[in-house]
């Protein structure tokens, strides 16, 4: 409760962080934080482009979209784990200098890519109308798939940020693996495609690949989304971030010292 | 707990691990196996034990690597003993540096509000004190300029005038007595002098003995991570000085 209390007292804190990260990131550029939704938009067109040529024949009906519900949350995830990686480290100065509760950098990191997704959510219902799949009353499940890619989310970033402090090879090790999981994820293809071989089990493994495919059913299929796994999620999202919230407060301690 | 206690350390020790040479990158741990780095052990601060009541004025003294600056630390959580405690009562502010969190791209009032967020005010509380703020840095019109068309000058002064506005019940300060030019100087300095005499409890680490002299109550002299002196602060800044020279 203490902790609650403490984080409570820092919101302050946290707020300004956030806009910081948010604002100050493209505050010299002449597009400003538009470019956090012009890159993600770019990177949808390429695969909209190419990927169709690789999927032998196989066609996807309204593939733009398709992608689109997978590539911009996962964007939220990316920049939560880039930044998030180094937050205590970048923040070294911070650190060594004024006593605040470490944990609002890693929080504040996942946060404001989570601000971000709020507004880039915007760029899929836009595509939602446009390609003339429409919007439905479905999206009332957003929140909960949210707060569960959050969880995750922020269970990651306390544990790689902490990590990172000691053995500095973690913010180099963490792109390749981010890189990695964006092909175990069923973000460009259906999951379906790999129904019966011998990958099939990732995605039974990877939690973002229920949550790709519950953003797919709330934007996408117009569907109710599998409580039954979303809430298992929930359950074990909860669990590792404990876990990995009680590393970080024992690896916090000589955060001063290391960095 | 006594109430009218404000810090209070008991039996710390606090020691630092020098390594010789640290396996700093995974490939050089997997090339030299897990196996222990080497280290040494340095005792930075060798079982104290302090007790400094609210309202005191303190400053501690001591050469340089005598431990002042790392009990200051302790004393902030920055970093932890090694064993013993180190237990403070009320909120806290440390001035272990000026102008934290200051983003250059922003203008000097949005900083004010991350340097403040900093030290744990919320939005409310910086609001209050906004107009105090800025009329104590003296920056008039440049507070609506972004903070990296400051001079130096301008910078610590805003900095130093966030820092002391935070209102906090204990206030640790660490080597900044001197920011921006005479007349600045004089009214950090009356501004602490205000502080000192209020039921703050002010821990002062600084080489400038004369100032600490007027603004403190009580000294400690730190030596070799031992406390060697503890009393009034006139005379064992006294007893300082005829051990240095």
């Amino acid at each position: 409760m203490k902790v609650f209390k403490e984080l409570y007292q820092y919101r302050e804190f946290l707020f300004t962080n956030v806009k910081k990260d948010i604002r100050g990131k493209y505050k010299a550029s002449f597009l400003g934080v538009l470019w956090s939704f012009i890159n993600p938009l770019l990177q949808v067109t390429v695969y909209a482009i190419v990927f169709p040529y690789l999927m032998r024949g196989q066609t996807i009906p309204n593939y733009l979209l398709f992608i689109i519900c997978g590539i911009i949350p996962w964007t939220w995830f990316t920049m939560s784990m880039m930044n998030g990686t180094t937050c205590i480290t970048n923040n070294g100065n911070l650190i060594k200098k004024v006593y605040f509760p470490r944990e609002i950098l890693p929080i504040s990191s996942v946060t404001s890519g989570c601000v971000n997704f709020l507004i880039s959510c915007l760029i899929i219902l836009l595509f939602a109308i446009f390609t003339g799949s429409g919007i439905t009353w479905h999206i009332i499940f957003l929140p909960l798939i949210m707060i569960v890619q959050y969880i995750f989310s922020l269970a990651l970033v306390f544990l790689t940020s902490a990590i990172n402090v000691y053995i500095k090879d973690v913010e180099y090790m963490i792109n390749f693996i981010i890189n990695l999981l964006f092909y175990a994820t069923p973000i460009l293809y259906p999951a379906s495609m790999f129904d019966g071989t011998k990958f099939a089990f990732i995605f039974k493994l990877n939690p973002f690949a229920y949550l790709v495919e519950a953003y797919r059913n709330i934007f996408y299929a117009h569907e109710i989304p599998g409580m039954k796994q979303l809430l298992g999620l929930l359950g074990v999202g909860l669990l590792i971030l404990i876990v990995c919230y009680m590393l970080f407060k024992k690896l916090e301690k000589r955060f001063a010292e290391e960095i | 707990m006594k109430k009218d206690v404000a810090i209070k350390v008991t039996n710390m020790t606090k020691w630092f691990k020098y390594y010789s040479d640290k396996a700093n990158t995974m490939k050089e741990r997997l090339v030299r196996g897990w196996k222990k780095n080497k280290n040494e052990v340095h005792t930075v601060l060798k079982s104290i034990d302090l007790e400094i009541k609210k309202g005191e004025t303190v400053a501690l003294i001591g050469v340089n690597g005598s431990g002042k600056s790392t009990l200051l630390k302790l004393m902030t959580k920055i970093i932890f003993p090694n064993k013993g405690r180190v237990t403070t009562y009320g909120k806290l502010t440390s001035l272990l540096e000026l102008g934290a969190g200051f983003h250059p791209d922003f203008t000097g009032r949005e900083n004010i509000y991350f340097n403040a967020a900093i030290f744990g005010l919320t939005k409310k509380e910086i609001d209050e004190r906004l107009d105090k703020i800025i009329e104590f840095s003296e920056l008039g019109e440049f507070i609506d300029s972004p903070v990296r068309t400051y001079s130096s000058g301008m910078y610590m002064r805003l900095a130093f005038a966030v820092a002391i506005n935070v209102d906090a019940d204990i206030l640790l300060i660490d080597e900044i007595l001197a920011v921006g030019d005479q007349h600045f100087q004089d009214k950090c300095f009356a501004k602490l002098e205000e502080l000192a005499k209020s039921d703050m409890t002010i821990v002062i680490v600084s080489h400038s003995l004369d100032a600490v002299k007027r603004l403190c109550n009580r000294g400690i002299w730190i030596h070799e991570g031992e406390v060697r002196m503890d009393g009034e602060c006139e005379k064992v800044i006294d007893e300082y000085i005829k051990e240095c020279a």
